[in-house]
């Protein structure tokens, strides 16, 4: 009720002067930033906010729970420094490649399980990803345990190998922006209020007409691809990917806690999610040295309690929580 | 399609769990313009029978026509692009969406464009009464309001049948007559109409025919005054009162 009684004319002025002044920020904020620590966790937070909001189509707003998307993210990074090393191509040559194993994977493990009730789609999101996992560990031709490399000295801009971290933050950031503006499109149509419902009530969204099935195997495929390019890009920033760094199940986690923590189902709940984990990953990582991993793994799991404890719509919930009050409070 | 064949029809339809017949050989003609009443003590199998129709559930045997066309295996999804609609016993609104968009996922079926889906969306709710909380998030109504949400979805796809189940259980009387005006409104629109309701007043003033099932099978049919007095149905009752809502 309260929210017919707000003027709206105002409010959205004031979104679109905040808009700018935000895009404005993250334009801005790393040249004004000498530190290349810094820079470069600010890279990482836009390839972060990259996966996650690619894993936020369907996990998010088709609310379909994937455990496992670093099989798509590994079939990028693979596929890309796997086409350097076969046949001496830039990495990012071998994202389409990537792409199209993904889409294809993306069918295999959806078209069943998307069918079915309850968490099988999960459950077999993660047995695929192990199973990608264990298979290149097997398999030498796909680099083993050990892993692939790219070029150790750039040949070319298509390369994509730069010192500075910088050109890796305008990069992640575009295809991001690109990302937004599709899921932005893509909410406020057919589509995004097709899958909110199925995420809402899957039966009385298809007794209204709504074809879950294929929305959901959309949702999925359009998550996979950029998932897919997301390891592309990071494949062409490291220059190195193994099944931990490529396939393991952390990766996986990490996108769904990304984005659960800013809000699942939320246009800019994963960025913000990245842009707090992020940070405090590579600061334990720094102040604990490797052995710093141990304490991720404890602050992801006490982050996952926390959220669905206290907020399961993350920090967007809260968000939306303290301006109702706000509003309660002003009018 | 001939114009005297009936609008949907069910024959001898069977759902069983286990070994239970829930439905157990039910069969019922519904032609254009009818409203019928499907009544039957708790347990009767009336929900059950119901989702065969909305295509919710496949039945064991049985098979059902929509508008000439076979639908027995048919998708909840095809029976509405078919023209028929459903609104649930327990009100199922998709919580964290506004009341608006709502009926607007209901209203993409024959609107695939946002702006023509909400005109849509708003025409229905100005109709249905929901003008007031078009903007309240579902989730926060109280069940009156959910019920008349259920009914306006459903409207928004434009329906040639809605089928109704308990959709005014759990009303207070001044509610029960408003939604008994609704319905009415919605059969003045040509809209075919199936109800599933406790309530005998609702029955005694919107039924066209009574359609009375007790244990999975039909027992009796007809107008409602004489149904309600068939010794069989009130012997399925056991001996309640018809005139007052058996305990849920
Ligand atoms: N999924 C199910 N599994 C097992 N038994 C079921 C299931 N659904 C319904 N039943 C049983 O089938 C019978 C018919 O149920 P149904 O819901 O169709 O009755 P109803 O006439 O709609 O009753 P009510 O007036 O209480 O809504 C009941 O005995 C019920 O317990
Ligand atoms: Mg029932």
């Amino acid at each position: 009720m309260s929210a017919a009684t707000i003027p709206t004319a105002p409010r959205a002025a004031g979104r679109w002067v905040l808009g700018v002044a935000a895009l404005a920020a993250l334009l801005a904020w790393p040249l004004l930033v000498e530190d290349e620590f810094i820079q470069r966790i600010g890279a990482l937070v836009m390839l972060s906010a990259l996966s996650a909001s690619a894993w936020n189509l369907v996990g998010g707003y088709a609310g379909q729970i994937s455990i496992g998307h670093v099989l798509f993210f590994g079939c990028g990074a693979y596929a890309s420094l796997l086409g350097f090393t076969w046949f001496e191509w830039a990495p990012i040559l071998g994202a389409p490649f990537g792409i199209a194993t993904s889409l294809l994977l993306a069918l295999i493990v959806g078209s069943p399980t998307l069918r079915l009730k309850g968490h099988y789609f999960s459950m077999a999101t993660i047995a695929l990803a192990e199973l990608a996992r264990i298979v290149v560990v097997n398999t030498p031709a796909l680099g083993g345990a050990v892993g692939v490399s790219g070029p150790a000295m750039p040949r070319s801009v298509l390369d994509l190998s730069f010192i500075s971290p910088l050109p890796y933050y305008y990069i992640f950031g575009s295809v991001l922006a690109v990302l937004l503006l599709f899921t932005w499109w893509m909410s406020r149509g057919r589509m995004g209020f097709y899958l909110r419902a199925i995420r809402g009530q899957e039966r009385a969204a298809r007794s209204l007409g709504v074809p879950a099935q294929r929305y959901k195997l959309f949702a999925l495929l359009v998550s996979a691809a950029f998932t897919s390019l997301t390891g592309s890009l990071y494949a062409a920033m490291l220059g190195f990917v193994d099944p931990d760094s490529g396939l393991g199940i952390l990766l996986s986690v990490k996108m769904v806690i990304a984005a659960a923590l800013g809000g699942a189902g939320t246009l800019f709940g994963p960025l913000v999610g990245s842009a707090i984990l992020v940070p405090l990953e590579e600061m334990t990582n720094a102040a604990f040295g490797g052995g710093g991993t141990g304490i991720t793994y404890v602050v992801y799991g006490a982050i996952i309690v926390l959220i669905s404890r206290f907020a399961p719509g993350g920090l967007a919930e809260i968000w939306t929580w303290l301006r109702a009050r706000g509003t309660r409070r002003g009018g | 399609m001939a114009d005297d064949a009936p609008l949907l029809e069910a024959r001898d339809i069977v759902v069983a769990f286990g070994s239970f017949r829930a439905v157990d050989g039910a069969s019922l003609a519904i032609r254009k313009g009818e409203i019928i009443g499907l009544i039957g003590p708790n347990g009767a199998g009336k929900s059950t029978f119901f989702n065969c129709l909305a295509g919710e559930r496949q039945p064991a045997s049985g098979s059902i026509m929509l508008r000439g066309r076979d639908v027995t295996r048919a998708s909840p999804e095809d029976h509405a692009l078919l023209g028929l609609a459903r609104s649930w016993q327990v009100p199922a609104v998709f919580d964290d969406m506004s009341v608006h968009e709502n009926v607007m996922v209901g209203a993409f079926l024959r609107h695939p464009h946002a702006a023509e889906a909400a005109a849509a969306a708003d025409q229905v709710i100005d109709f249905t009464g929901l003008r007031p909380v078009a903007r309240a998030r579902s989730g926060s109504l109280g069940t009156p309001a959910r019920k008349r949400l259920e009914i306006a979805r459903a409207l928004a796809t434009e329906p040639e049948i809605l089928l109704l189940d308990e959709a005014l259980a759990g009303l207070t009387p001044t509610e029960v007559r408003a939604a008994i005006d609704l319905v009415r409104q919605i059969h003045a629109r040509g809209i075919t109409l199936v109800i599933v309701e406790h309530v005998m007043e609702v029955i005694l003033s919107l039924a066209h025919r009574a359609v009375v099932f007790n244990q999975g099978k039909v027992i009796a049919q007809g107008a409602p005054r004489d149904v309600v007095q068939d010794p069989g149905v009130i012997e399925a009752y056991l001996g309640r009162s018809l005139s007052r809502k058996p305990p849920a």
